[in-house]
């Protein structure tokens, strides 16, 4: 446990030594799928028209169009994701609390059903 | 808790604070995105030989550096009033602690259930036991149930002091001859530390705030003996 404890800690990457690359939800993909948007506009620049400079120009933008494309994209998703992982929390604890009582669903539909 | 050349800010231990990581996480990529571009400009701009004197008309690139931030300004604001407006909901707290602020001492009142009251000092270094924080711990700690909605009542008796956790994502004042309310909820048991946040005199460093997160039936016996 404390040698896990260890390598979790020496894996942690932090970006200015405050963007934990590694914990924040997105971070990793984004920053991974901004180099290679880098790689892919500028060496592609370069290879169809030979400046370097420009080529250099379109690479720092393609990182940052792509970062912050997918950044949002997968902050969207992650945010939709956390509401339903918060409705299915509170419909867990809601039938710990009401299985068994007049107020549990099931029982309730029961009810209902045989009162039909 | 903070460690030694903590930067950034600690792990969320209630709701609220993870909305506010959330957040930050979300700026903070739009920044560093927006600082390397300012980065990468200047120094493209200090290392050319090329350069035009004649610039007269670039109303296209004024109307990109007019919208463009404006847009990212937009993208920044709409999560942060979101959250904003979530931190000013009112709960339905099940329990409600007076803190007041002292020179230099916290005081705290359990007056819902029994007429509890106690100061809360911090411990002096030479009496801290062994494996305890320097500065941090204190006597007697702020016991809160876990998993409920705990009204804190803020207040001050002598100067203006400031009662904050940061792990919790509270900060607030506290002003003589006034009350201030803010909601308190950690779903996990614990201990979270914090320190005064307005300059209140010559101890203003060493008047530190604990507050521990306890199951229900803890504090309930908590409650009783202490009583």
């Amino acid at each position: 446990m404390e040698t896990e404890d260890k390598e979790d800690v020496k894996e942690s990457f932090k970006i200015l030594g405050i963007l934990d690359v590694q914990k924040v939800p997105c971070a990793r993909e984004s920053i991974l799928y901004g180099s290679l948007g880098s790689l892919v506009a500028g060496t592609g620049y370069f290879l169809a028209t030979s400046r370097v400079k420009r080529s250099f120009d379109f690479g720092v933008g393609g990182f940052i169009l792509t970062t912050l494309g997918y950044w949002f994209y997968c902050r969207y998703n992650y945010a939709k994701l956390r509401i339903q992982q918060r409705i299915i929390q509170e419909g867990m604890k809601n039938k710990i609390i009401y299985e068994g009582t007049q107020f549990d669903p099931v029982i309730k539909e029961k009810n209902n059903q045989s009162g039909n | 808790m903070a460690n030694p050349m903590h930067l950034g800010l600690q792990d969320a231990m209630s709701p609220l604070m993870e909305e506010l990581l959330y957040f930050h996480d979300h700026t903070l990529m739009i920044i560093f995105l927006i600082s390397m571009f300012v980065l990468y400009t200047i120094s493209v701009l200090l290392l050319t030989s090329l350069y035009h004197t004649n610039a007269t008309d670039v109303q296209e690139m004024e109307m990109i550096w007019t919208i463009l931030p404006a847009l990212i300004l937009i993208t920044i604001a709409l999560p942060s009033l979101r959250t904003l407006y979530l931190m000013d909901e009112t709960t339905n707290p099940c329990l409600t602690i007076k803190v007041i602020g002292h020179q230099w001492y916290w005081t705290y009142e359990y007056t819902d259930f029994s007429q509890l009251e106690f100061d809360s000092y911090m411990l002096p270094t030479q009496d801290l036991p062994q494996g305890h924080f320097r500065l941090l711990e204190v006597d007697h700690r702020m016991i809160v149930p876990t998993s409920s909605s705990t009204r804190t009542l803020i207040t001050a008796e002598d100067v203006l002091h400031s009662w904050a956790v940061p792990s919790l994502g509270i900060k607030m004042d506290a002003v003589p001859g006034r009350l201030n309310q803010t909601s308190l909820t950690s779903p996990n048991p614990g201990v979270f530390y914090g320190q005064c946040s307005e300059i209140c005199g010559a101890n203003h460093s060493f008047m530190p705030i604990v507050v521990e997160a306890v199951p229900m039936q803890h504090f309930q016996n908590w409650l009783k003996t202490n009583s």
